[in-house]
Protein backbone atom coordinates (compact mmCIF):
# COMPACT_ATOMS: atom_id res chain seq x y z
CA UNK A 1 0.00 0.00 0.00
CA UNK A 2 1.27 3.50 -0.85
CA UNK A 3 1.64 5.61 2.30
CA UNK A 4 2.90 9.20 2.37
CA UNK A 5 4.23 11.23 5.23
CA UNK A 6 6.72 13.99 5.85
CA UNK A 7 10.14 12.82 6.95
CA UNK A 8 12.63 15.41 8.14
CA UNK A 9 10.70 18.16 6.35
CA UNK A 10 10.53 16.30 3.00
CA UNK A 11 7.54 14.48 1.52
CA UNK A 12 8.13 10.77 1.18
CA UNK A 13 6.03 7.92 -0.12
CA UNK A 14 6.64 4.27 0.69
CA UNK A 15 4.93 1.19 -0.68
CA UNK A 16 4.74 -1.18 2.29
CA UNK A 17 2.28 -2.99 4.54
CA UNK A 18 0.41 -0.57 6.83
CA UNK A 19 1.54 -2.82 9.70
CA UNK A 20 5.26 -2.26 9.09
CA UNK A 21 6.94 -0.65 12.08
CA UNK A 22 7.92 2.98 11.55
CA UNK A 23 11.35 1.91 12.85
CA UNK A 24 11.82 -0.58 9.98
CA UNK A 25 10.53 1.89 7.41
CA UNK A 26 13.01 4.52 8.54
CA UNK A 27 16.01 2.20 8.86
CA UNK A 28 15.50 -0.45 6.19
CA UNK A 29 13.30 1.18 3.56
CA UNK A 30 14.65 4.72 3.78
CA UNK A 31 18.18 3.91 4.98
CA UNK A 32 18.31 6.29 7.95
CA UNK A 33 20.06 4.32 10.67
CA UNK A 34 20.34 7.02 13.37
CA UNK A 35 17.17 5.64 14.97
CA UNK A 36 18.14 2.58 17.04
CA UNK A 37 16.38 -0.57 18.08
CA UNK A 38 17.00 -1.70 21.63
CA UNK A 39 14.20 -3.78 23.08
CA UNK A 40 11.65 -3.70 20.27
CA UNK A 41 8.93 -3.68 22.94
CA UNK A 42 8.44 -0.06 23.93
CA UNK A 43 10.60 -0.16 27.03
CA UNK A 44 13.93 1.45 26.17
CA UNK A 45 13.27 4.53 24.02
CA UNK A 46 16.26 3.94 21.71
CA UNK A 47 13.84 4.08 18.77
CA UNK A 48 12.37 7.48 19.72
CA UNK A 49 11.36 9.76 16.82
CA UNK A 50 9.20 12.87 16.81
CA UNK A 51 5.73 12.63 15.29
CA UNK A 52 4.08 16.03 14.89
CA UNK A 53 6.75 17.19 17.35
CA UNK A 54 5.86 14.61 20.04
CA UNK A 55 8.14 11.66 20.89
CA UNK A 56 6.91 8.21 19.81
CA UNK A 57 8.48 4.77 20.11
CA UNK A 58 8.90 3.91 16.44
CA UNK A 59 9.17 0.19 17.28
CA UNK A 60 5.48 0.13 18.27
CA UNK A 61 4.15 2.47 15.60
CA UNK A 62 2.54 0.84 12.57
CA UNK A 63 3.55 3.05 9.66
CA UNK A 64 -0.07 3.82 8.76
CA UNK A 65 -0.47 5.64 12.09
CA UNK A 66 1.86 8.39 10.83
CA UNK A 67 0.31 8.73 7.35
CA UNK A 68 0.31 12.41 6.37
CA UNK A 69 2.00 13.38 9.63
CA UNK A 70 5.42 14.95 10.22
CA UNK A 71 8.10 12.56 11.34
CA UNK A 72 11.50 13.80 12.50
CA UNK A 73 14.41 11.46 13.14
CA UNK A 74 17.76 12.38 14.64
CA UNK A 75 19.09 12.97 11.08
CA UNK A 76 16.54 15.76 10.56
CA UNK A 77 16.85 17.08 14.08
CA UNK A 78 20.61 17.53 13.55
CA UNK A 79 19.83 20.45 11.27
CA UNK A 80 18.12 22.43 14.04
CA UNK A 81 19.61 24.94 16.50
CA UNK A 82 18.06 23.04 19.41
CA UNK A 83 20.12 20.03 18.41
CA UNK A 84 23.40 21.94 18.71
CA UNK A 85 22.56 23.15 22.20
CA UNK A 86 21.41 19.74 23.44
CA UNK A 87 24.25 17.82 21.78
CA UNK A 88 26.85 20.23 23.21
CA UNK A 89 25.33 19.80 26.67
CA UNK A 90 25.51 15.99 26.33
CA UNK A 91 29.14 16.23 25.19
CA UNK A 92 30.25 18.56 27.97
CA UNK A 93 28.47 16.63 30.75
CA UNK A 94 29.53 13.18 29.55
CA UNK A 95 25.89 12.30 28.83
CA UNK A 96 26.87 9.97 26.01
CA UNK A 97 29.28 7.03 26.19
CA UNK A 98 28.64 4.19 23.73
CA UNK A 99 26.03 6.42 22.11
CA UNK A 100 23.38 3.80 21.46
CA UNK A 101 20.73 5.55 23.57
CA UNK A 102 21.84 9.04 22.55
CA UNK A 103 19.61 9.75 19.52
CA UNK A 104 16.59 8.80 21.63
CA UNK A 105 17.85 10.73 24.66
CA UNK A 106 18.42 13.87 22.60
CA UNK A 107 14.93 13.78 21.11
CA UNK A 108 13.43 13.05 24.53
CA UNK A 109 15.36 16.00 25.98
CA UNK A 110 13.98 18.25 23.26
CA UNK A 111 10.46 16.99 24.04
CA UNK A 112 10.81 17.73 27.78
CA UNK A 113 12.24 21.19 27.29
CA UNK A 114 9.58 22.08 24.77
CA UNK A 115 6.84 21.26 27.30
CA UNK A 116 8.68 22.52 30.34
CA UNK A 117 11.65 24.82 29.55
CA UNK A 118 12.89 24.81 33.16
CA UNK A 119 12.27 21.37 34.62
CA UNK A 120 13.42 20.38 38.09
CA UNK A 121 15.83 17.43 38.19
CA UNK A 122 12.96 15.26 39.34
CA UNK A 123 10.79 16.37 36.40
CA UNK A 124 13.65 15.77 33.98
CA UNK A 125 14.13 12.24 35.34
CA UNK A 126 10.43 11.48 35.04
CA UNK A 127 10.30 12.81 31.51
CA UNK A 128 13.24 10.60 30.49
CA UNK A 129 11.93 7.57 32.38
CA UNK A 130 11.09 5.75 29.14
CA UNK A 131 14.68 6.03 27.86
CA UNK A 132 17.19 3.53 29.16
CA UNK A 133 20.96 3.91 29.17
CA UNK A 134 23.33 1.10 30.07
CA UNK A 135 26.48 3.24 30.29
CA UNK A 136 26.16 6.57 32.02
CA UNK A 137 24.18 5.82 35.18
CA UNK A 138 21.82 8.67 34.17
CA UNK A 139 23.23 11.45 36.35
CA UNK A 140 25.36 12.80 33.49
CA UNK A 141 22.30 12.74 31.23
CA UNK A 142 20.20 14.63 33.76
CA UNK A 143 23.05 17.14 34.12
CA UNK A 144 23.04 17.57 30.35
CA UNK A 145 19.29 18.22 30.33
CA UNK A 146 19.66 20.81 33.10
CA UNK A 147 22.50 22.51 31.24
CA UNK A 148 20.53 22.59 27.98
CA UNK A 149 17.61 24.06 29.92
CA UNK A 150 19.89 26.76 31.32
CA UNK A 151 21.18 27.65 27.86
CA UNK A 152 17.64 27.57 26.52
CA UNK A 153 16.78 25.57 23.43
CA UNK A 154 15.43 27.43 20.46
CA UNK A 155 11.99 26.34 19.34
CA UNK B 1 -4.45 -14.16 2.97
CA UNK B 2 -4.56 -11.48 5.62
CA UNK B 3 -6.19 -8.19 4.64
CA UNK B 4 -5.12 -4.85 6.07
CA UNK B 5 -8.00 -2.38 5.99
CA UNK B 6 -7.40 1.35 6.26
CA UNK B 7 -10.85 2.95 6.35
CA UNK B 8 -11.31 6.61 5.45
CA UNK B 9 -14.10 7.18 7.93
CA UNK B 10 -16.09 5.46 10.65
CA UNK B 11 -18.87 4.33 8.33
CA UNK B 12 -16.39 2.52 6.12
CA UNK B 13 -14.76 0.95 9.19
CA UNK B 14 -18.12 -0.41 10.36
CA UNK B 15 -18.97 -1.77 6.92
CA UNK B 16 -15.67 -3.66 6.89
CA UNK B 17 -16.26 -5.02 10.40
CA UNK B 18 -19.67 -6.28 9.33
CA UNK B 19 -18.01 -8.54 6.75
CA UNK B 20 -14.62 -9.40 8.27
CA UNK B 21 -13.43 -10.61 11.64
CA UNK B 22 -10.59 -8.17 12.36
CA UNK B 23 -7.99 -7.19 14.88
CA UNK B 24 -8.56 -3.54 15.64
CA UNK B 25 -5.31 -1.56 15.61
CA UNK B 26 -5.40 1.64 17.58
CA UNK B 27 -2.25 3.15 19.11
CA UNK B 28 -0.59 -0.24 18.75
CA UNK B 29 1.22 -0.21 22.10
CA UNK B 30 -0.29 -3.55 23.10
CA UNK B 31 -1.08 -5.13 19.74
CA UNK B 32 2.30 -4.37 18.12
CA UNK B 33 4.07 -5.97 21.08
CA UNK B 34 1.80 -9.02 21.00
CA UNK B 35 2.25 -9.53 17.23
CA UNK B 36 5.94 -8.64 17.02
CA UNK B 37 8.16 -11.31 15.46
CA UNK B 38 11.64 -9.89 15.07
CA UNK B 39 13.64 -6.99 13.65
CA UNK B 40 12.89 -6.28 10.03
CA UNK B 41 9.95 -8.70 9.87
CA UNK B 42 6.34 -7.64 9.68
CA UNK B 43 4.19 -8.26 12.74
CA UNK B 44 2.39 -11.56 12.33
CA UNK B 45 -1.40 -11.54 12.31
CA UNK B 46 -3.61 -14.60 12.01
CA UNK B 47 -6.63 -12.63 10.83
CA UNK B 48 -7.45 -9.33 9.11
CA UNK B 49 -6.48 -6.00 10.65
CA UNK B 50 -8.51 -2.79 10.74
CA UNK B 51 -6.64 0.45 11.48
CA UNK B 52 -8.68 3.07 13.35
CA UNK B 53 -6.09 5.32 14.98
CA UNK B 54 -6.26 7.93 12.20
CA UNK B 55 -10.04 8.32 12.21
CA UNK B 56 -10.63 11.98 13.02
CA UNK B 57 -14.26 11.24 13.87
CA UNK B 58 -13.06 9.22 16.89
CA UNK B 59 -10.63 11.86 18.17
CA UNK B 60 -12.48 14.15 20.58
CA UNK B 61 -13.26 15.00 24.19
CA UNK B 62 -16.56 16.71 24.86
CA UNK B 63 -18.91 17.25 27.75
CA UNK B 64 -22.70 17.25 28.02
CA UNK B 65 -25.30 16.46 30.68
CA UNK B 66 -24.70 12.71 30.30
CA UNK B 67 -20.98 12.91 31.03
CA UNK B 68 -17.61 13.39 29.37
CA UNK B 69 -17.26 11.65 26.03
CA UNK B 70 -13.83 10.48 24.91
CA UNK B 71 -13.51 9.26 21.32
CA UNK B 72 -11.82 5.90 20.83
CA UNK B 73 -8.72 7.17 19.07
CA UNK B 74 -8.06 10.00 21.56
CA UNK B 75 -4.58 9.50 23.03
CA UNK B 76 -3.60 9.66 26.71
CA UNK B 77 -1.64 12.87 26.13
CA UNK B 78 -4.80 14.62 24.95
CA UNK B 79 -6.72 13.35 27.98
CA UNK B 80 -3.97 14.51 30.37
CA UNK B 81 -4.09 17.99 28.85
CA UNK B 82 -7.84 18.46 28.62
CA UNK B 83 -9.59 20.78 31.09
CA UNK B 84 -12.73 18.63 30.79
CA UNK B 85 -11.22 15.52 32.37
CA UNK B 86 -11.67 14.90 36.12
CA UNK B 87 -8.40 14.98 38.05
CA UNK B 88 -8.60 11.39 39.23
CA UNK B 89 -8.24 10.16 35.63
CA UNK B 90 -5.31 12.47 35.01
CA UNK B 91 -3.58 11.17 38.12
CA UNK B 92 -3.98 7.57 37.02
CA UNK B 93 -2.89 8.28 33.44
CA UNK B 94 0.21 10.23 34.50
CA UNK B 95 1.49 7.03 36.12
CA UNK B 96 1.01 4.91 33.01
CA UNK B 97 4.11 3.88 31.03
CA UNK B 98 6.36 6.65 29.66
CA UNK B 99 5.66 9.97 27.92
CA UNK B 100 6.30 8.33 24.53
CA UNK B 101 3.71 5.62 25.13
CA UNK B 102 1.21 8.16 26.41
CA UNK B 103 1.63 10.10 23.17
CA UNK B 104 0.55 6.99 21.25
CA UNK B 105 -1.79 4.89 23.37
CA UNK B 106 -5.53 5.18 23.92
CA UNK B 107 -7.93 4.50 26.75
CA UNK B 108 -10.16 2.40 24.46
CA UNK B 109 -7.13 0.20 23.75
CA UNK B 110 -6.51 -0.16 27.49
CA UNK B 111 -10.12 -1.27 28.05
CA UNK B 112 -10.32 -3.64 25.07
CA UNK B 113 -6.97 -5.19 25.94
CA UNK B 114 -8.63 -6.26 29.21
CA UNK B 115 -5.46 -6.94 31.15
CA UNK B 116 -5.95 -7.35 34.91
CA UNK B 117 -3.13 -4.77 35.15
CA UNK B 118 -4.90 -2.22 32.91
CA UNK B 119 -4.56 0.93 34.96
CA UNK B 120 -7.47 2.96 33.62
CA UNK B 121 -9.92 0.17 34.44
CA UNK B 122 -9.60 0.95 38.15
CA UNK B 123 -11.04 4.50 37.99
CA UNK B 124 -13.39 3.61 35.12
CA UNK B 125 -14.97 0.81 37.15
CA UNK B 126 -15.10 2.80 40.39
CA UNK B 127 -16.76 5.78 38.71
CA UNK B 128 -19.33 3.79 36.66
CA UNK B 129 -17.88 4.80 33.29
CA UNK B 130 -19.42 3.29 30.15
CA UNK B 131 -18.23 2.17 26.75
CA UNK B 132 -20.22 2.84 23.62
CA UNK B 133 -20.08 -0.08 21.19
CA UNK B 134 -20.91 0.78 17.62
CA UNK B 135 -21.62 -1.45 14.63
CA UNK B 136 -23.21 -0.95 11.22
CA UNK B 137 -26.50 -1.85 12.91
CA UNK B 138 -26.41 0.78 15.64
CA UNK B 139 -24.91 1.33 19.04
CA UNK B 140 -25.25 0.13 22.61
CA UNK B 141 -23.80 1.15 25.94
CA UNK B 142 -22.36 -0.92 28.71
CA UNK B 143 -20.64 -0.26 32.02
CA UNK B 144 -16.89 -0.86 31.76
CA UNK B 145 -17.26 -3.12 34.80
CA UNK B 146 -19.55 -5.48 32.81
CA UNK B 147 -17.84 -5.06 29.46
CA UNK B 148 -14.57 -6.54 30.76
CA UNK B 149 -15.40 -9.92 32.28
CA UNK B 150 -12.06 -11.71 32.52
CA UNK B 151 -8.43 -11.81 31.43
CA UNK B 152 -8.54 -10.52 27.83
CA UNK B 153 -12.29 -11.16 27.81
CA UNK B 154 -14.72 -8.46 26.65
CA UNK B 155 -18.33 -8.41 25.53
CA UNK B 156 -17.57 -7.18 22.02
CA UNK B 157 -19.34 -8.66 19.03
CA UNK B 158 -17.16 -9.20 15.96
CA UNK B 159 -18.86 -6.41 14.04
CA UNK B 160 -18.46 -3.84 16.82
CA UNK B 161 -15.83 -1.42 17.92
CA UNK B 162 -15.61 0.82 20.95
CA UNK B 163 -16.46 4.22 19.52
CA UNK B 164 -16.31 6.18 22.76
CA UNK B 165 -15.99 6.08 26.52
CA UNK B 166 -18.36 8.05 28.71
CA UNK B 167 -16.99 9.24 32.04
CA UNK B 168 -19.47 10.00 34.80
CA UNK B 169 -18.00 12.60 37.14
CA UNK B 170 -18.65 11.78 40.79
CA UNK B 171 -18.53 13.89 43.92
CA UNK B 172 -15.90 11.83 45.68
CA UNK B 173 -12.58 12.35 47.39
CA UNK B 174 -10.06 9.80 46.20
CA UNK B 175 -7.10 7.84 47.49
CA UNK B 176 -5.05 6.24 44.66
CA UNK B 177 -1.87 4.19 44.82
CA UNK B 178 -0.15 2.18 42.11
CA UNK B 179 2.57 -0.20 43.17
CA UNK B 180 4.99 -1.26 40.42
CA UNK B 181 8.71 -1.72 40.08
CA UNK B 182 10.23 0.80 37.71
CA UNK B 183 8.56 3.95 36.53
CA UNK B 184 8.39 3.54 32.76
CA UNK B 185 7.65 -0.13 32.35
CA UNK B 186 5.93 -0.58 35.65
CA UNK B 187 3.28 -3.12 34.85
CA UNK B 188 1.16 -2.74 37.92
CA UNK B 189 1.62 -5.26 40.72
CA UNK B 190 -1.24 -3.86 42.75
CA UNK B 191 -3.31 -0.75 42.38
CA UNK B 192 -5.89 0.64 44.74
CA UNK B 193 -8.51 3.32 44.40
CA UNK B 194 -10.85 4.37 47.18
CA UNK B 195 -13.53 7.03 46.76
CA UNK B 196 -15.57 8.49 49.58
CA UNK B 197 -18.01 11.28 50.32
CA UNK B 198 -18.51 12.33 53.93
CA UNK B 199 -20.96 14.88 55.33
CA UNK B 200 -21.00 15.70 59.05
CA UNK B 201 -19.03 12.53 59.79
CA UNK B 202 -21.58 10.39 57.96
CA UNK B 203 -20.48 8.34 54.95
CA UNK B 204 -22.65 9.33 51.98
CA UNK B 205 -20.75 7.35 49.36
CA UNK B 206 -18.07 4.68 49.71
CA UNK B 207 -16.34 2.84 46.87
CA UNK B 208 -13.27 0.68 46.51
CA UNK B 209 -11.57 -0.88 43.49
CA UNK B 210 -8.40 -2.95 43.16
CA UNK B 211 -6.36 -3.62 40.01
CA UNK B 212 -4.01 -6.55 39.28
CA UNK B 213 -5.29 -8.67 42.15
CA UNK B 214 -7.89 -10.84 40.37
CA UNK B 215 -8.94 -11.78 36.82
CA UNK B 216 -10.60 -8.40 36.51
CA UNK B 217 -10.82 -5.13 38.42
CA UNK B 218 -12.41 -5.79 41.81
CA UNK B 219 -15.40 -3.78 42.94
CA UNK B 220 -18.26 -4.96 45.14
CA UNK B 221 -21.39 -2.89 45.57
CA UNK B 222 -22.84 -5.03 48.33
CA UNK B 223 -19.91 -4.28 50.60
CA UNK B 224 -19.96 -0.62 49.63
CA UNK B 225 -23.66 -0.28 50.49
CA UNK B 226 -23.04 -1.73 53.90
CA UNK B 227 -20.87 1.24 54.82
CA UNK B 228 -22.99 3.98 53.30
CA UNK B 229 -24.84 5.82 56.06
CA UNK B 230 -22.32 4.90 58.79
CA UNK B 231 -20.73 7.41 61.06
CA UNK B 232 -16.96 7.43 60.50
CA UNK B 233 -16.46 6.76 64.22
CA UNK B 234 -18.26 3.45 63.80
CA UNK B 235 -16.18 2.38 60.83
CA UNK B 236 -14.21 -0.67 61.93
CA UNK B 237 -10.98 -1.21 60.02
CA UNK B 238 -10.91 -4.96 60.60
CA UNK B 239 -14.48 -5.36 59.44
CA UNK B 240 -13.64 -3.64 56.13
CA UNK B 241 -10.48 -5.72 55.70
CA UNK B 242 -12.39 -8.95 56.38
CA UNK B 243 -15.04 -7.99 53.83
CA UNK B 244 -12.54 -7.38 51.05
CA UNK B 245 -9.87 -9.99 51.85
CA UNK B 246 -11.66 -12.90 50.10
CA UNK B 247 -12.17 -10.84 46.89
CA UNK B 248 -8.50 -10.11 46.52
CA UNK B 249 -7.16 -13.25 44.86
CA UNK B 250 -3.89 -12.35 43.17
CA UNK B 251 -1.65 -14.81 41.38
CA UNK B 252 2.08 -15.33 41.55
CA UNK B 253 3.93 -14.38 38.37
CA UNK B 254 7.39 -13.17 37.41
CA UNK B 255 6.58 -9.72 38.72
CA UNK B 256 5.50 -10.59 42.22
CA UNK B 257 4.05 -13.29 44.44
CA UNK B 258 0.49 -13.59 45.61
CA UNK B 259 1.16 -13.21 49.34
CA UNK B 260 2.99 -9.94 48.74
CA UNK B 261 0.22 -8.63 46.51
CA UNK B 262 -2.49 -9.54 48.98
CA UNK B 263 -0.62 -7.88 51.81
CA UNK B 264 -0.02 -4.67 49.85
CA UNK B 265 -3.65 -4.51 48.74
CA UNK B 266 -4.88 -4.90 52.30
CA UNK B 267 -2.41 -2.31 53.62
CA UNK B 268 -3.63 0.23 51.07
CA UNK B 269 -7.24 -0.47 52.03
CA UNK B 270 -6.32 -0.04 55.68
CA UNK B 271 -4.65 3.28 54.97
CA UNK B 272 -7.75 4.45 53.10
CA UNK B 273 -10.07 3.54 55.98
CA UNK B 274 -7.73 5.07 58.56
CA UNK B 275 -7.62 8.31 56.58
CA UNK B 276 -11.43 8.37 56.46
CA UNK B 277 -11.63 7.93 60.21
CA UNK B 278 -9.17 10.75 60.70
CA UNK B 279 -11.22 12.88 58.29
CA UNK B 280 -8.38 13.19 55.86
CA UNK B 281 -9.03 12.02 52.30
CA UNK B 282 -8.14 14.93 50.17
CA UNK B 283 -6.46 14.13 46.91
C1 LIG C 1 6.46 -0.15 27.69
C2 LIG C 1 4.99 -0.23 27.97
C3 LIG C 1 4.50 0.19 29.20
C4 LIG C 1 3.14 0.10 29.48
N1 LIG C 1 2.70 0.53 30.69
C5 LIG C 1 1.40 0.44 31.00
C6 LIG C 1 0.93 0.86 32.27
O1 LIG C 1 1.68 1.36 33.11
N2 LIG C 1 -0.40 0.71 32.55
C7 LIG C 1 -1.27 0.18 31.64
O2 LIG C 1 -2.45 0.07 31.94
N3 LIG C 1 -0.86 -0.21 30.41
C8 LIG C 1 0.45 -0.11 30.08
N4 LIG C 1 0.88 -0.52 28.83
C9 LIG C 1 -0.07 -1.12 27.89
C10 LIG C 1 -0.67 -0.20 26.81
O3 LIG C 1 0.15 0.92 26.55
C11 LIG C 1 -2.08 0.28 27.18
O4 LIG C 1 -2.91 -0.83 27.40
C12 LIG C 1 -2.69 1.19 26.09
O5 LIG C 1 -3.75 1.93 26.67
C13 LIG C 1 -3.22 0.45 24.86
O6 LIG C 1 -3.76 1.39 23.95
P1 LIG C 1 -3.44 1.32 22.37
O7 LIG C 1 -4.27 2.36 21.70
O8 LIG C 1 -1.99 1.38 22.12
O9 LIG C 1 -3.99 -0.14 22.05
P2 LIG C 1 -3.73 -1.17 20.85
O10 LIG C 1 -2.46 -1.87 21.06
O11 LIG C 1 -3.95 -0.52 19.55
O12 LIG C 1 -4.94 -2.17 21.14
C14 LIG C 1 -5.01 -2.92 22.34
C15 LIG C 1 -6.18 -3.92 22.26
O13 LIG C 1 -7.42 -3.24 22.24
C16 LIG C 1 -8.13 -3.49 21.03
N5 LIG C 1 -8.73 -2.20 20.66
C17 LIG C 1 -8.09 -1.00 20.58
N6 LIG C 1 -8.97 -0.02 20.33
C18 LIG C 1 -10.19 -0.60 20.22
C19 LIG C 1 -11.50 -0.10 19.95
N7 LIG C 1 -11.73 1.21 19.75
N8 LIG C 1 -12.54 -0.98 19.91
C20 LIG C 1 -12.31 -2.31 20.14
N9 LIG C 1 -11.11 -2.84 20.39
C21 LIG C 1 -10.04 -1.99 20.42
C22 LIG C 1 -7.11 -4.02 20.07
O14 LIG C 1 -7.68 -4.86 19.12
C23 LIG C 1 -6.17 -4.77 21.00
O15 LIG C 1 -6.68 -6.01 21.33
C24 LIG C 1 2.25 -0.43 28.51
C25 LIG C 1 2.74 -0.83 27.27
C26 LIG C 1 4.09 -0.74 26.99
C27 LIG C 1 4.60 -1.19 25.65
S1 LIG D 1 13.32 -0.29 20.64
FE1 LIG D 1 11.55 0.87 20.80
S2 LIG D 1 11.41 1.24 22.88
FE2 LIG D 1 13.09 -0.12 22.79
S1 LIG E 1 25.56 5.83 26.35
FE1 LIG E 1 25.55 3.68 26.12
S2 LIG E 1 23.48 3.20 26.40
FE2 LIG E 1 23.54 5.25 26.94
Amino acid sequence: MKISFILNKKNVEVDVSPSMRLLDVVRDVLGLTGTKEGCGEGECGACTVLVNDEPYNSCLTPIINVANKEVMTIEGFRETKSYRIIADAFASQGGSQCGFCTPGMILATYAVLKKNPHPSEEEARLALSGNLCRCTGYQAIVDAVMLAAKKGIEL
Amino acid sequence: MINHFVPKNLKEALTILNKHDCYIMNGGTDLMVQKHVSTGLLPKFDKDVLYINNLKELDYIKKDEEGIHIGASTRYVEIENSPLIPNIYKRVIKEIASPNIRNMATISGNIANASPAGDTLVPLVLNDAEVVLTSANGERKMKVDEFVYGVRKIHREKNELISEIVLKPQELSYFYRKVGSRKAESITKVSFLGGVKIENKVIKDFRVSFGSVAIKTVRNREIENKYIGRNINELDINEVINDYAPLVTPITDQRSNKEYRHKVAMNLLKKFVMDIKEGGINE
